[in-house]
């Protein structure tokens, strides 16, 4: 499961620190951390609240430049936002005012693919994220997991190098939330693209990452990055749920993060 | 919507009177069978205080002669273009000043002293410096619809999610595309409520404007038929604006509200992004 693959992402010796300017005020999110991010490989990053995973998240996204060190994709330096890297917001980030279909077919209106083209791929996109019957409704008339669904799919349509997600699933229930998972992992199979999610529950991260990344509290370190051997093919709540080894890595990571060591 | 009552809405949907419109029209008689009554008792002279009869053989005199469709096809042409140049500047404003750290602190101030300044005052002093006629009308009601548009716009602009500019970034967008595809719809229904204000605000500005440094229109003919005594053009003149403005605000803005800022604003409050 953890072959050495080339770097898609290289966060090297990172600090970012949130400036504020009219208060003068500087306040270091997340200290000398380095990672790297295989291609194609699915990373989560979890950590307790406010240890700087969102921070981490929007540097790579390119919204705030590291204090010290850098952040390479494909070996150079991040210079700002762009749609090689998409991101699914927690908040899904949806246009209100835009259909689902037009929600989805965004990214490519913006890189002036042709109209009938470009609703033709948000609509393959749609069917993925079995989401066809809703291509012509407004996201206020969705519920939230569909909502987040259509983020999904927004962003793949788009075919970025690396989809990242901040807590995509937080506010769905927890019945939904399962679905949602298994259901990204459905995905991620047809779409194999390397994947940073970043989460609070452990047990979502060992459920479908290739690794778990642990920070420390605030300001987050980097504590340990776990490998999750667990094979893809029994990555659905029903047999993994008793799987020996997804408690135990569990529990491993449950006590990195409930312990920061130290 | 539908007050009507429900076997006449089928029968004939769009014909019959609703109920509102009928009490609507009762009051406007009302109105006018107590200015006959008044007429009666107060017995002066037409040229002083007019009967309906009166205004409604000026109104047919005027109609007739070409006047008033003249004065109405001016004061609706002058009011036309001081609207559209006061929206175009105001949200061209706006969104520099919202978007723009730099033209906020510059212009900000300015604009907040300018805007305490009661629009009719410039009249007089505009006068002197372009003369009686269109531009003087055209600056004067620019001006007073540029001040809510631009307020209004400022807020749209401020109401932009940053969640929402972040994403489309992450998709791709330029900073054009930014502006297109969220910031201006998300300022669309403030835009909207700035524009009816300023409509509002230009339309008095326009009869006050016509008073003072116009040859035609309904201020026009309002300020002449005051100063040559003949009362009955006066009330034309004042009955032909409200006509206007109703017609205005029924036909065009309250159509235009319905469909922007009563949807948009559903839609945002349901949160598709929020
Ligand atoms: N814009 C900002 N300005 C100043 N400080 C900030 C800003 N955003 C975040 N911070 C601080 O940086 C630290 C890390 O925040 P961040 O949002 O990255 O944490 P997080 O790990 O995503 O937390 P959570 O799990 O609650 O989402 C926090 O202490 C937070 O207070
Ligand atoms: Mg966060």
């Amino acid at each position: 499961m953890t072959a050495i693959r080339e770097p898609k992402i290289s966060i090297d010796g990172v600090t970012l620190v949130h400036v504020n300017e009219e208060r003068r005020q500087e306040h270091v999110a997340l200290e000398n951390v380095s990672l790297d991010i295989g291609e194609g490989e699915f990373l989560c990053v979890v950590g307790p609240s406010g240890c700087g995973k969102s921070t981490l998240l929007s540097a790579i996204a390119g919204f705030m430049k590291p204090w010290t060190g850098e952040i390479r994709m494909n070996g150079k330096a991040i210079e700002g936002p762009g749609a090689d890297r998409g991101v699914v917001f927690q908040e899904y980030a949806l246009l209100p005012w835009k259909t689902v279909l037009g929600n989805v077919a965004i990214g490519l209106k913006y890189r002036r693919v042709p109209k009938a083209e470009r609703e033709r791929l948000a609509r393959e996109y749609l069917a993925m994220a079995r989401l066809t019957d809703a291509a012509d409704r407004f996201p206020h008339e969705l519920s939230g997991g569909m909502r987040q669904r259509v983020a999904v799919a927004r962003t793949l349509a788009n075919t970025p190098e690396i989809m990242m997600m901040d807590e995509p699933f937080a506010a769905v229930d927890a019945q939904t939330r399962l679905t949602l998972q298994e259901e990204l992992l459905r995905v991620w199979d047809e779409h194999p693209i390397t994947v940073l999610f970043v989460t609070h529950s452990v047990e979502e991260a060992v459920f479908l990452a290739d690794r778990v990344a642990v920070l420390t509290p605030g300001p987050g370190r980097l504590r340990e990055i776990v490998d999750i051997g667990i094979p893809r093919e029994i990555r659905q709540w029903d047999s993994i749920s008793t799987d020996a080894r997804f408690l135990e890595l569990r529990d491993h990571v449950m006590k990195l993060v409930r312990d920061p060591g130290r | 919507m539908t007050d009507a009552t429900p076997s006449r809405t089928h029968a004939t949907p769009r014909l019959a009177p609703s109920r509102a419109q009928v009490r609507g029209a009762i009051g406007i008689a009302v109105v006018f069978i107590a200015w006959q009554i008044s007429v009666w008792i107060i017995a002066l002279p037409a040229y002083f205080y007019p009967a309906p009869a009166d205004v409604a053989a000026a109104f047919v005199d005027l109609t007739l002669k070409g006047i008033l469709p003249s004065y109405i096809i001016d004061s609706a042409r002058r009011y036309a273009l001081g609207v559209a140049t006061g929206l175009t500047l105001g949200v061209m404003s706006g969104l520099l000043i919202g978007l723009s750290r730099f033209w906020s602190r510059l212009l900000g101030p300015v604009i907040n002293f300018f805007y305490a300044i009661v629009e009719v005052a410039w009249i007089p002093l505009l006068v002197i410096w372009i003369g009686y006629g269109f531009n003087t009308i055209l600056i004067a009601i620019s001006y007073v619809v540029f001040f809510p548009v631009l307020y209004n716009t400022l807020t749209g602009v401020q109401t932009a999610q940053k969640t929402l500019i972040n994403a489309v970034r992450t998709l791709g967008a330029s900073r054009l595309q930014v502006l297109t595809s969220v910031i201006l719809p998300s300022a669309l229904p403030n835009i909207i409520t700035g524009f009816r204000v300023g409509a509002g605000f230009a339309f008095r500005g326009l009869i006050f404007a016509e008073m003072i440094a116009a040859g035609s229109g309904l201020g026009f003919l309002i300020f002449d038929g005051a100063t040559t005594r003949q009362t009955d053009r006066v009330v034309v003149g004042m009955i032909m604006t409200g006509v206007l403005w109703l017609a205005m605000d029924r036909l065009f803005l309250r159509p235009l509200e319905m469909a922007t800022i009563e949807r948009w604003g559903l839609v945002r409050a349901k949160g598709g992004g929020v």
